[in-house]
């Protein structure tokens, strides 16, 4: 599957053919009784038609606004919410404990979401991990997480509410079924706390489920590189490179590459980052430069110009520090709920008083 | 996504996980054209929504094709799943077994030729379908078969991946199945098709197992007991050595159960019955198959044999 698609609709790229689809004929043969003058079908246009690429596709700058318009349309009502919340409470909040509201219980912006996203989507791999979960059920766990927050605003559904759900509802997908009390029981939540959630998610991922993830081109590649470069390379040493090309892999659905790239593309890329002269080498056996059909003149460059990019892309880590994820967790939990503020306020208050008494008795007593 | 654009008008049917409606897509306040929606019966399950409906969702969405049924639109309402299909009110169980219905070979050709393209663009989706039957394939009023019910299907399996192999409604699975294989491939369902292609030309269904012991009996009684020579994994499966050994039918035995077919016929139908899955031929080899180019030509869909309105 899926080749020389790219997620710019003017521009045609390729990747070698025939390597991610292992278990499968080369589907691409038209029917004989078909008039001769129906185009053939190719995997590019089979990934086309995929809600991969009709729907969770988009160029760089159709995210950041995308991301950008919820965002914004987000705030707006949050801060509405706020400004309501003050003037209800108007008597019974003193300046102090309203200005720390204004302060404190600000909307997050696009990029602290995404930060806050991709710290949880981190989380879920380990928590699937733990749960030993297949790589793809993880794997799709973790972009139905992503792609429902898309759609939705941390501060609309806390990504905390949506973790469990994506795990359930991603082993259902995948065909990995755990019932939902032998899960409950497994993750240690309420089953309602879990179920609960489940329309709104199919709601958030539009009704399209699949998942293409990257694994199977891995696969797929290692095959044919063993076939391709027969004897000139150390099986022991290429089992190494799969294995780090695969916890590549799981880190790139941390990134931003699903929606830019193909499978494919990914997969060459981390190949690229993990042994450069092989995946090089790989490219020019797949695309001689002079090769005697004029279509795959200029193919080496332009695929190696690509998984380049995917390259760069997939080095560009959006996983907040420590201190920084505790800040916007901090501001999407006041926002939630200002109240939060004032407790703290006056918390910190009594503290503060409790520590001049007893700072005093000390004085006293000494 | 609104379900203002459609109106439920009458119940038309009720399967294990869905009521069916007949309804109407409207556009404003014209009717655009009949659909089937199916609502899901979201509340009664307690593992949350069903796998049937989450797969039925997650394959139509990625199969456009004219001969798979269309998922036109999901909607919300009242926290039920509905599904907007096609309205596709006959199915070829019906054609076959309507006496009244006459139908050549030409027609046989015709919808088996739909039923492969059908399944060819599951397969190079990497879709299983797991449930093909005659009551599966449903026909549209302009003659296109459709390949419908996709609450068994699910994604090719990796090499590794443990399976399992209780799917496929008895007459139409395939020998690797009865064996209960712990894995298996896009050969279930060419099987399948296999068994309904011969049910079109026998008019009755060729392989009707009583139960599931039965259905190994009977079909190896049809078609001989694999051998390891023929298929050499076959005596690992624990039941093999269980079995009555029957031999495999002579060309001129098939022959003669299958009068009219023609050579380049039961060339199409032994390949997509070879016991051996690795052997079976694949979608592609199907629709190569000189049966296809051989006259007479396949039925043009809007041509084929419909079934007679009641009222
Ligand atoms: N697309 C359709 N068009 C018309 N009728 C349909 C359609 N789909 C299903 N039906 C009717 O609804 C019944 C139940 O459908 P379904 O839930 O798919 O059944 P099952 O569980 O038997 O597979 C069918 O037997 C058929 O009569």
């Amino acid at each position: 599957m899926i080749n020389t698609t790219t997620h710019n609709p003017t521009e045609k790229e390729a990747v070698p053919d025939n390597t991610s689809k292992m278990p499968l004929p080369t589907p691409t043969v038209s029917t004989p009784p078909e008039p001769p003058a129906i185009k053939r079908i190719s995997d590019d246009d089979l990934f086309r038609s995929s809600s991969q690429y009709r729907i969770w596709s988009f160029t760089k700058e159709q995210l950041k606004e995308k991301r950008e318009q919820l965002s914004s349309k987000v705030s707006a009502l949050v801060r509405e919410k706020i400004e309501r919340f003050l003037a209800e409470n108007n008597s019974q909040l003193s300046n102090e404990e309203i200005n720390e509201i204004r302060n404190k219980a600000i909307p997050v912006n696009a990029a602290e979401e995404l930060q806050l996203i991709t710290l949880y989507a981190q989380k879920i791999q380990l928590f699937g991990n733990k749960l030993r979960l297949p790589t793809e059920v993880v794997a799709t766990a973790v972009c139905f997480f992503k792609k429902f927050y898309l759609e939705t605003s941390v501060m609309e559904i806390h990504p905390k509410e949506m973790f469990f759900t994506c795990l359930f509802f991603a082993c259902k997908s995948e065909n990995y079924f755990i019932g939902i009390d032998s899960f409950a029981s497994k993750v240690k939540k309420p089953k309602d706390s879990i179920l609960k959630h489940e329309f709104r998610l199919l709601e958030g991922l539009k009704f399209t489920l699949m998942n293409h993830h990257p694994y199977k081109a891995l696969h797929g590649f290692f095959l044919d590189i063993q076939m391709v470069l027969m004897k000139k390379v150390d099986l022991n040493y290429l089992g190494k490179v799969y294995e780090n090309c695969k916890n590549m892999l799981n880190a790139s659905l941390l990134t931003e590459t699903m929606y830019h790239y193909t499978p494919p593309q990914i997969t060459l890329a981390v190949l690229l980052t993990e042994d450069e002269a092989l995946c090089l080498k790989y490219l020019e056996v797949k695309f001689p430069k002079t090769a005697e059909s004029s279509n795959s003149v200029g193919l080496y460059e332009k695929v190696v110009k690509i998984i380049r990019e995917c390259q760069k892309d997939l080095s560009v880590s959006y996983i907040p520090s420590k201190e920084v994820a505790v800040n916007i967790a901090a501001k999407v939990h006041y926002c939630d709920d200002p109240m939060v503020v004032v407790k703290r306020l006056k918390r910190k208050r009594d503290q503060q008083e409790e520590n001049a008494t007893s700072i005093d008795k000390q004085q006293k007593s000494s | 996504m609104s379900n203002s654009l459609y109106s439920k008008e009458k119940k038309v049917g009720e399967g294990t996980f869905a009521i069916v409606y007949l309804g109407r897509q409207l556009e404003g306040t014209t009717v655009k054209r009949n659909v089937a929606i199916k609502e899901i019966k979201t509340s009664e399950f307690k593992d949350g929504l069903d796998m049937s409906a989450i797969r039925e969702v997650k394959y139509l969405q990625e199969l456009k094709h004219v001969n798979v049924i269309e998922l036109v639109d999901i909607y919300n309402e009242k926290g039920n799943l509905n599904l907007v299909l096609e309205f596709l009110p006959a199915d070829l169980e019906m054609i076959i077994k309507d006496s009244s219905i006459l139908f050549t070979q030409a027609d046989i050709k015709s919808w088996l030729l739909m039923a492969l393209r059908g399944v060819h663009h599951c397969h190079r989706n990497f879709i299983l379908h797991r449930d093909l039957k005659p009551n599966n394939l449903l026909l549209a009023p302009d003659g296109q078969l459709k390949l419908a019910d996709f609450g068994l299907a699910r994604s090719i399996p990796s090499p590794q991946e443990q399976l399992t192999s209780n799917v496929v409604t008895r007459w139409y699975r395939a020998p690797e199945l009865l064996f209960g294989a712990k894995h298996y491939t896009w050969a279930v369902d060419i099987w399948s098709i296999g068994v309904i292609f011969a049910e079109l030309m026998l008019r009755i269904p060729y392989l009707p197992g009583k139960d599931d012991i039965d259905q190994i009996d009977v079909t190896f009684r049809a078609l001989g007991t694999p051998t390891e020579k023929l298929w050499p994994e076959v005596s690992s499966f624990p039941t093999y050595n269980k079995i009555k050994m029957y031999p495999a039918p002579s060309r001129d035995e098939l022959r003669k159960r299958f009068i009219a077919a023609t050579e380049n016929a039961l060339n199409l139908m032994s390949g997509m019955l070879l016991m051996n899955p690795h052997a079976r031929w694949d979608s592609v080899k199907c629709l190569q198959s000189d049966y296809f180019t051989e006259l007479p030509e396949p039925t043009e869909p809007s041509q084929l044999p419909k079934l007679n309105k009641k009222d």
